[in-house]
């Protein structure tokens, strides 16, 4: 029998990614929430912002770039194990030996990096078109936050994927979760703005953190320490959440198998 | 004694329905009502029924797709609830239809990617891909997107995804499902070519004249229940004693029917339509004797060829399930 | 006498099978969710934006804008589905070989959702008035009224011309979200229009719901019917004008569906 090897395993998540990455690049639904949605935002909001200077065209940079990673996780990525299930792929791909934490890995990780592409087209538009300023305060670790933004999201991913599955009438809900996330988790303004109960909860969601690191590693909004702490939030969270969607994958595929919904058409 | 390499055990499956939106109400189908049966190593199972009968859904309980209810499988010793994943590696299976591909795809890619999935290694999927295209025809249009394939190309593209990882076992859920008649001979001649290379297959299918050809043994499967298992030429001795008179006729009304099925030396009657006519396919044992008696009873209506003939195991099948169709 | 009883009947009938067919699913946590939640959750964002920027505690530019907008998801999702949806669910045809005057049929599908959109409207400025302490008092309810009737019918018309390009290219909802961003650009909700570039403020002045967000702006400042009248002239004649002209692109869509045998057309 084959064994399952690491490299095996590594091709698994690469071609889920290809997959994922051709699939996507047809989907006009999803283009708009990778591409121009963050696109417009950031217009809105650079041009909302413009009384605050030059220096702020890096902020929204951010901010939208984050925007679009988070509309994409919610409806593409959330939507991996629903999505093959609709395209009535999802027996075959259960059915074979390999993991659906996987494939959903990869798929999610695919994405998000479709969705990384919109934060360079606003920084493209922004820099070259209006002609701003766009300095990284502090480039490695700019690097890292986006290394572990990446991360941390796709690991998010990976629990909502397998959440979409359980709650049934999640699809009717997920619009009101787009916007609230770029709330709370600071994207285009300081939680400080917001009531103070909120914060919390702010705290709670790992965007946040990756608001916290991207916007101090470029704009300087938080001091270094505070950047590393929000590197190790991130990886708390990153962590946690694998751990949380072994026993969760597994319950969720035999409650499939049970239930018969594997396939829409029964 | 040759070994059982797939063995069902009271296997039973059923299906909770709800309907209604304000008030719910829940429906219980027992889709599968305790079957058993065994395969033996490098046999070539057939499940025959009609449609509806529980054959996809045991073959998906095999598959590891779906939970039974009740009972048990093992798949050369491994529970199929239990040891899913053990299962998984050992097995292919074919569901055919329109869905379970990447249609954006090409057929080359969606190999691909199945390959992987089955952890095979990427020298080993490149030679077999090729392979494989070959036996199923759909050598040279591998790298057109599946959207464009014909309902045939999918499926024989299904058939080439089951065999890439050169299972032991192999599930083909009515696998001529959808090919022409062309299509569907060469696919019979694979399947007979992988049974000799040593692998166990289970056949489903509502074609008895396949399973005769292919099977070296046959469950029949009605309303989730096992009616009859047995090497096809047993079965067809079930209706040795049994004599085929079939009645060509332009339109048949119901009552006839039931007169025909009342009388005494009739066993079994069926209609069939062919082309602009209907057939009345009546099984007794009286033969050619019976046949004024019947006549007799088809007082008034127009009446093309009457034959009488040696059953088939068609015939068998139709007097098992109950002239359903 | 007969024709008009006819066509009131047709113009009833239409705008019934329109949200039945559409609200068939809706159940009241949808509505909530989608009309009432969804549309709250995006004038907070830019509201918080808004105040970020200006630095002070007063909002009501940015809420009187948001609340608006509430009104044209109603006009632009509901109805572009309304027709766009006509594809996937194969009335089209029928529609096609229907005698009744198209016309009547199309208003009276929009009907439905300007009624709807009024509805929304007044969600969005209650929210405003309990979340962000939006002062009506100075407001006439009268002028406030008309102004609604009058914004929505013209967000309709804007929705109908979107549900017939949906027609023709396969993204509906591409075509949705891109409409509802660009209205959010350019209506002046976020944007004061004078501050826009002179070819960006061309546009604002050619669509829908700009001067009714004006409009609104006057009446909440304790303005009268009376000023607002000239604006919400251009409003109705701007929404005649994208009702006009959805319905031709309808006829040139009908025609060659006609033509060529097939509902694929371009």
């Amino acid at each position: 029998m084959k064994e399952k090897t690491l490299l095996g395993s590594l091709r698994v998540m690469l071609l889920s990614f290809e997959v994922q990455l051709r699939q996507n690049l047809t989907d006009g639904f999803v283009l708009f929430g990778i591409l121009v949605q963050p696109l417009l935002v950031a217009f809105m909001a650079l041009w909302m912002l413009k009384d605050k200077g030059p220096d702020h065209a890096i902020f929204v940079v951010i901010g939208s770039g984050l925007t679009g990673l988070w509309t994409t996780l919610l409806f593409d990525g959330g939507n991996s194990i629903t999505g093959e299930r609709w395209n009535g792929t999802l027996e075959p791909l259960v059915g074979s030996p390999s993991s659906m934490r996987l494939i959903v890995f990869g798929k999610v990780l695919a994405s998000i990096t479709q969705s990384l592409l919109s934060m360079v087209g606003c920084y493209t538009l922004i820099s070259l078109i209006m002609g701003y300023p766009l300095t990284i305060l502090h480039p490695g670790l700019f690097i890292g936050s986006v290394i572990l933004t990446v991360f941390a999201l796709v690991c998010f991913g990976l629990i909502m994927a397998s959440l979409f599955i359980l709650i049934r009438d999640i699809g009717r809900m997920i619009n009101t979760l787009e916007f609230p996330v770029y709330i709370l988790c600071g994207f285009l303004f300081p939680i400080a703005l917001l009531p103070g109960w909120t914060t919390p909860i702010s705290y709670l969601l790992s965007p946040y953190w990756a608001a916290q690191a991207l916007h101090g590693a470029t704009s300087g909004t938080i001091s270094v320490n505070k950047i590393l702490f929000a590197w190790a939030m991130m990886i708390t969270f990153s962590l946690a959440y694998i751990l949380l969607s072994e026993g969760l994958y597994r319950k969720i595929l035999y409650r499939a198998r049970v239930d018969a919904s594997l396939d829409t058409q029964g | 004694m040759r070994m059982n390499v797939i063995e069902v055990n009271n296997l039973r499956r059923i299906y909770k329905s709800t309907t209604g939106v304000i008030k719910r109400t829940s429906k219980e189908i027992v889709a599968v009502d305790g079957v058993t049966f065994d395969v033996h190593e490098g046999e070539l199972y057939g499940l025959l029924g009609p449609n509806g009968a529980g054959k996809t859904t045991t073959v998906k309980m095999l598959t590891t797709l779906l939970i039974p209810t009740a009972g048990s499988a093992t798949i050369k010793g491994l529970d199929v609830e239990r040891q899913a994943d053990q299962v998984r590696s050992r097995i292919g299976f074919v569901f055919g239809g329109e869905r379970g591909l990447y249609w954006r795809l090409s057929g080359l890619d969606n190999l691909r990617y199945f390959a992987s999935l089955y952890y095979v290694d990427p020298d080993v999927a490149r030679k077999r891909i090729d392979e494989l295209l070959d036996l199923v025809g759909l050598k040279g249009r591998e790298k057109e997107r599946v959207e464009g394939y014909s309902r045939g190309m999918r499926q024989r593209l299904h058939i080439a995804r089951a065999l890439l990882h050169d299972p032991e076992v192999l599930f083909l859920d009515e696998p001529t499902i959808g090919l022409d008649p062309v299509g569907a001979r060469e696919l019979r001649q694979a399947v007979r070519n992988l049974q000799s290379a040593k692998k166990t297959i289970l056949l489903t299918t509502h074609y008895m004249f396949e399973a005769d050809a292919l099977c070296q043994r046959i469950a029949v499967i009605n309303h989730g229940k096992i009616i009859a298992l047995d090497t096809p030429e047993n079965l067809k001795r079930t209706v040795v004693d049994l004599s085929v008179v079939e009645i060509e006729l332009f339109g048949i009304p119901p009552e006839v029917v039931e007169k025909v099925r009342g009388l005494k030396i009739v066993d079994n009657v069926a209609v069939e339509s062919r082309d602009q006519r209907q057939v009345m396919i009546v099984h007794t044992s009286n033969g050619p004797e019976a046949i004024p008696a019947l006549v007799a009873e088809l007082n008034g209506l127009k009446v093309g060829r009457i034959i009488s003939r040696e059953p088939t195991l068609e015939d068998a099948y139709v007097r098992l399930v109950g002239g359903a169709e | 006498m007969k024709k008009l009883i006819s066509n009131t009947r047709i113009f009833f009938q239409g705008a019934i099978l329109s949200y039945r067919a559409l609200f068939r699913w809706l159940r009241p946590s949808t509505y909530i969710a989608s009309k009432v939640l969804a549309p709250l959750t995006v004038m907070i964002f830019f509201v918080y934006i808004g105040a970020y920027a200006s630095g002070s505690n007063d909002a009501s530019y940015y809420v009187i804008g948001n609340a608006l907008i509430f009104t044209a998801s109603s006009g632009i999702y509901g109805v572009t589905m309304s027709i766009g949806g006509e594809r996937w669910t194969g009335t089209l045809p029928y529609l096609f070989g229907a005698p009744a005057n198209r016309m009547a049929m199309f208003v009276g599908r929009s009907l439905v959702h300007v009624l709807d959109g009024m509805l929304g409207g007044f969600i969005g400025l209650g929210w405003g008035a309990l979340l962000f302490n939006l002062d009506l008092s100075k407001a006439d309810p009268t002028a406030l009224l008309v102004t609604m009737l009058v914004t929505t019918f013209s967000t309709a018309g804007l929705g109908l011309l979107m549900g017939c390009l949906g027609l023709i290219t396969r993204n509906v909802m591409f075509i949705n979200n891109l409409v509802y961003f660009l209205l959010l650009l350019f209506s002046g909700a976020n944007l004061a229009v004078s501050s826009l570039p002179r070819w960006m403020q061309a546009v604002s002045q050619a669509i829908p719901l700009t001067r009714g967000i004006a409009s609104t702006r006057i009446i909440v400042n304790g303005g009268g019917l009376a000023e607002v009248l000239p604006l919400l002239r251009m409003e109705l004649l701007i929404g005649l004008a994208f009702t006009l002209a959805g319905y031709s692109l309808f006829r040139v869509f009908e025609t060659q569906a006609k033509r060529l045998g097939t509902l694929d057309v371009f």
